[in-house]
């Protein structure tokens, strides 16, 4: 009975996920499920796979080996034309925003809505931007162009721009990399907004422990390619492991700190010659 | 001897690995073709996707106008000065009109009008869509649930298809008028002789294959520019890089397809010949 109610809520399933790029592994038989209405916050130093991680749920990236599910669908080896509907109720922030610099900011946000023809009026379509600027407090500029906003702000009307085809998931790709603290704290804030009051499902990659958790129902731990930890904030602030204690806290290794201590000696010994 | 040996292993190895990159890089290539060929289809049938066309047609056909228009025109003018003294050593020097406009109609004027396009066209093309590459704007548009060929691709390609005979045709007839300048006022060459020598000398077959070749010449110059902005490396450079290669890569590549289409376009008028003496 448990497993079934279970079953109800996973939205997103991967099992034994595997990505390779040439010989190096980057995704090591990950496997994880993914709760509707949940906010599951990725964490794990620069170049552990997180974001390729992300990029295989929306199936950017298809696995070397492994399945990719939505709403108990396998969707990674699917052609590319019928992905395009499953994409359709996703939406992907990129960690630049990667809106269109030729469009303005209205135009980027009509766009998923023009390309897949669910609104024609151009009156309905102005509100529908009006609305979904709103949500992200940048009502009003509508005919900027991307290049005249700050890194915040792109963000933020990327962010508009992902809900405009009012998605089930929201994938955050570093969202708030970056950011001063003020202005990562309003994204961490619209993240919030976006599961309470859209009830969506937001899937966030970061490195930014602070923001992990304000924002995580669960937070996952990836270290070279796998799963290192799983729980909320108090299970990984009072884990024993080495890894995440210095992830916290943000201190380099040992090993580290002795290569950097022996280039220096090096330089000291050249300098003297 | 140990080390020689290795060395060869190495430039074995290398050699392999040269040969496994090319044909990674041509199955590439001709799948992107391909996918492209098959959107730009499904592009055609669907009006929706017609202004995408329309602003493509703009940046890239009539854009390109004055700079092929010029072209065109230094080449007749050149083509004059540089013939006229051989002819007239001869005696014949009304037949410039020939040589000079058979020239242009044939060859100088689709072929030179197609390297400016690759250069003023494939390198915008390119340095477009490869800014889009490194800037996740590609993956964005898949990421949208749009095939970015589809949206990205297929409209410069149609537009590049079926605007570069129209410029050709510009290109050849401001080089007919830059030859007639440079000739008849210029030279003193009398000009109803030019134009008669001309008209006997230029036939229909040959304007029409020289416009023909303006359809190769513009899927190759789309084919190739889009193929390097979606494949370019990341960085400034990685751009730029992909601009010169899709630069070089056209117009290696027109005038590859000019050479193929000169043996079949002359297989065809003498095979067909025969048949004209009978009409």
């Amino acid at each position: 009975m448990e497993d079934k109610t279970k079953n109800n809520n996973e939205i997103i399933a991967l099992k034994g996920l595997t990505k390779r790029f040439g010989k190096t592994i980057v995704l090591n038989d990950i496997s994880l499920s993914f709760e509707k209405g949940k906010t599951t916050v990725i964490i794990g130093p620069s170049g552990c796979g997180k974001t390729v991680l992300i990029k295989h749920i929306i199936v950017l990236l298809r696995p070397s080996s492994g399945e990719v599910y939505f709403h108990n669908q396998r969707i990674d080896d699917m052609p590319e034309n019928k992905l395009e509907k499953v994409r359709t109720q996703m939406g992907f922030l990129f960690q630049g925003g990667a809106l269109f610099d030729s469009f303005t900011v209205a135009e980027n946000i009509m766009f998923p809505v023009q390309q897949h023809g669910t609104i024609k009026d151009k009156q309905k379509l102005n509100e529908l931007v009006k609305t979904k600027l709103s949500l992200v407090g940048m009502d009003g500029f509508q005919e900027y162009y991307p290049a005249r906003l700050s890194g915040g702000q792109k963000k933020r009307v990327a962010l508009a721009r992902a809900i405009a085809l009012n998605p089930e998931v929201i994938l955050y790709d570093e969202p708030t990399t970056g950011l001063d603290p003020i202005r990562a704290d309003i994204i961490n804030e619209l993240i919030l907004k976006m599961q309470k009051e859209l009830g969506i499902t937001s899937i966030v990659v970061t490195h930014d422990m602070n923001s992990a958790s304000k924002i995580g129902d669960r937070i996952i731990m990836l270290h070279n390619g796998k799963i290192l930890l799983e729980g909320n904030a108090d299970t990984i602030k009072n884990s024993p492991l080495p890894q995440v204690q210095r992830f916290i806290k943000g201190e380099v290794s040992e090993k580290d700190l002795q290569s950097l201590q022996i280039s220096f000696e090096d330089i000291k010994v050249n300098g003297k010659q | 001897m140990a080390e020689a040996k290795q060395q060869n292993s190495t430039m074995v190895e290398d050699f392999g690995a040269m040969v496994v990159r090319g044909i990674n890089h041509s199955g590439r290539f001709a799948r992107f073709q391909f996918e492209t060929f098959l959107a730009s289809v499904a592009t055609c049938f669907s009006p929706k996707t017609y202004p995408l066309i329309w602003n493509q047609m703009l940046a890239i056909g009539v854009r390109s106008v004055p700079v092929v228009a010029v072209t065109g025109a230094f080449v007749g003018m050149v083509l004059a000065i540089q013939a006229y003294d051989q002819l007239a050593g001869l005696g014949i020097a009304e037949h410039l009109g020939v040589l000079i406009n058979l020239s242009v109609v044939k060859e100088l004027g689709p072929v030179l009008a197609a390297i400016m396009l690759a250069g003023r066209v494939g390198g915008a093309l390119t340095a477009e869509l490869g800014t889009m590459n490194v800037t996740e704007q590609i993956l964005a548009v898949r990421s949208m649930g749009t095939n970015p060929i589809r949206y990205l691709v297929a409209p410069r390609l149609i537009a590049c298809l079926f605007l570069t005979p129209f410029l050709i045709i510009y290109a050849d007839f401001l080089g007919m008028i830059g030859g007639y300048l440079i000739s008849v006022p210029y030279l003193g060459i009398n000009g109803r002789a030019y134009w008669n020598f001309s008209a006997q000398g230029v036939e229909m077959w040959d304007i029409t294959i020289g416009i023909a070749k303006g359809f190769f010449f513009g899927a190759a110059i789309a084919g190739v520019s889009c193929y390097k902005g979606f494949h370019c490396k990341e960085g400034a450079q990685g751009v730029g890089q992909a601009c010169t290669e899709a630069f070089v890569g056209s117009f290696i590549i027109i005038l590859a397809i000019d050479f193929v289409l000169v043996v079949i376009f002359k297989a065809i008028y003498l095979s067909m010949w025969p048949l004209q003496l009978l009409l």
